[in-house]
């Protein structure tokens, strides 16, 4: 018998881990990551449909160090950004759907890494900040996508102190809107990365590499509202 | 007696499959290299640079990530801002490291390093 509540312990511990009810592993939902195994990713300079045109500058660089922790070889955005820019190739929207070999030719890069803002947000009423970033790896030898997932957060800055009646709730809404005007966007465009990716196969320099294809993907599109 | 180590054997397992569950051990140390780069890229000044220059070097000479390696990239940014600060030759060095290191940053990095010395 407690034998029983033993296994069973370690039975809800090791489900806990996983990510729930997902029963599509990363070989089945990426396999063309796995085919191709590129070693080395270009990000490219994100897609803005928002009407905050800073978002773009921004978030550009915030995907460098995600995707060095996943074990690929980035080349520096930074620097990139400079030779987009000297070769008229800081507009990403040319590209997307575009031959892509140019990248593979010129940078030596396997594929190439689009994000596409779709909202990025402040509320300073409600204390929330919402993105909602598409990404999508292209092949610049086949043009195929080989990984692709979106990613809806919000962040919750939200300040609540209990009592103080009428005038603790007036000072909870003006503490909520100093929060939230001061946190910076970019922390939900990183918590997004993060969420996001942490689906992606790894790559040759990961210590996970070549040992994650069972691993559970996630879902197409991740939402979460995450406490800041 | 056997009983009593079978369950220590369980418990040992259990923890140890929770700690490399919630891996939170990364490939490579990177101190305060995001936040210093993001501001300087926000308002380039010169005290920023001045601490952009310590990020790397921290980045570049103390790793204690798992590869125990420097990141992609890093040498190769160093140097740039090395160059551009006048230290041409210790610039172009770093980024020669960079080459070293991650050799299928070669063509790029020489890209870069033939368009400074035009």
């Amino acid at each position: 018998m407690k034998n029983l509540t033993l296994l069973s312990v370690v039975a809800i511990m090791l489900a806990s881990c996983g990510s729930s009810s997902s029963l599509v592993t990363l070989d089945q939902k990426y396999p063309l990551m796995y085919q191709e195994q590129p070693i080395s990713i270009v990000i490219m300079p994100p897609i803005n449909q928002t009407n905050h045109a800073e978002a773009k500058d921004y978030f550009y660089t915030s995907l460098y160090t995600p995707l060095c922790e996943k074990g690929y070889y980035v080349y520096s955005p930074y620097l990139t950004m400079e030779l987009f820019q000297q070769e008229s190739a800081y507009d990403a929207e040319l590209f997307v759907e575009a031959d892509l070999s140019k990248f593979h030719n010129v940078l030596g890069a396997d594929a190439a890494m689009f994000t596409i803002i779709k909202d990025w947000r402040r509320s300073n009423v409600g204390g929330v900040i919402s993105v909602d970033i598409q990404y999508l790896l292209r092949s610049t030898k086949t043009g195929q996508t080989l990984y692709s997932r979106e990613g809806k957060i919000k962040l919750d800055t939200s300040i609540n102190v209990s009592g103080g009646g009428i005038y603790g709730l007036l000072a909870n809404a003006v503490a909520t809107a100093v929060n939230t005007a001061a946190t910076d966007m970019i922390v939900a465009g990183r918590k997004c990365n993060a969420y996001v990716l942490a689906d992606m196969p790894t790559g040759k320099y990961s210590n996970l590499y070549g040992k994650d294809m069972k691993n559970p993907a996630g879902k197409e599109i991740i939402s979460a509202t995450i406490k800041h | 007696m056997m009983r009593k180590s079978i369950y220590m054997g369980v418990l040992t397992l259990s923890v140890l499959f929770l700690a490399s569950c919630s891996s939170s051990q990364h490939l490579y140390s990177w101190y305060n290299y995001e936040d210093i780069v993001y501001q300087y890229s926000k308002n380039p000044n010169e005290k920023l640079q001045t601490k952009v220059l310590e990020q790397y070097k921290m980045v570049t000479e103390h790793q204690r990530g798992l590869r125990a390696t420097v990141p992609p990239g890093l040498y190769a940014e160093y140097g740039f801002l090395l160059y551009k600060t006048g230290k041409k030759d210790e610039g172009l060095k770093m980024m020669k490291e960079e080459i070293t290191l991650y050799p299928e940053s070669e063509m790029y990095i020489s890209r870069i390093i033939k368009q400074l010395e035009k």
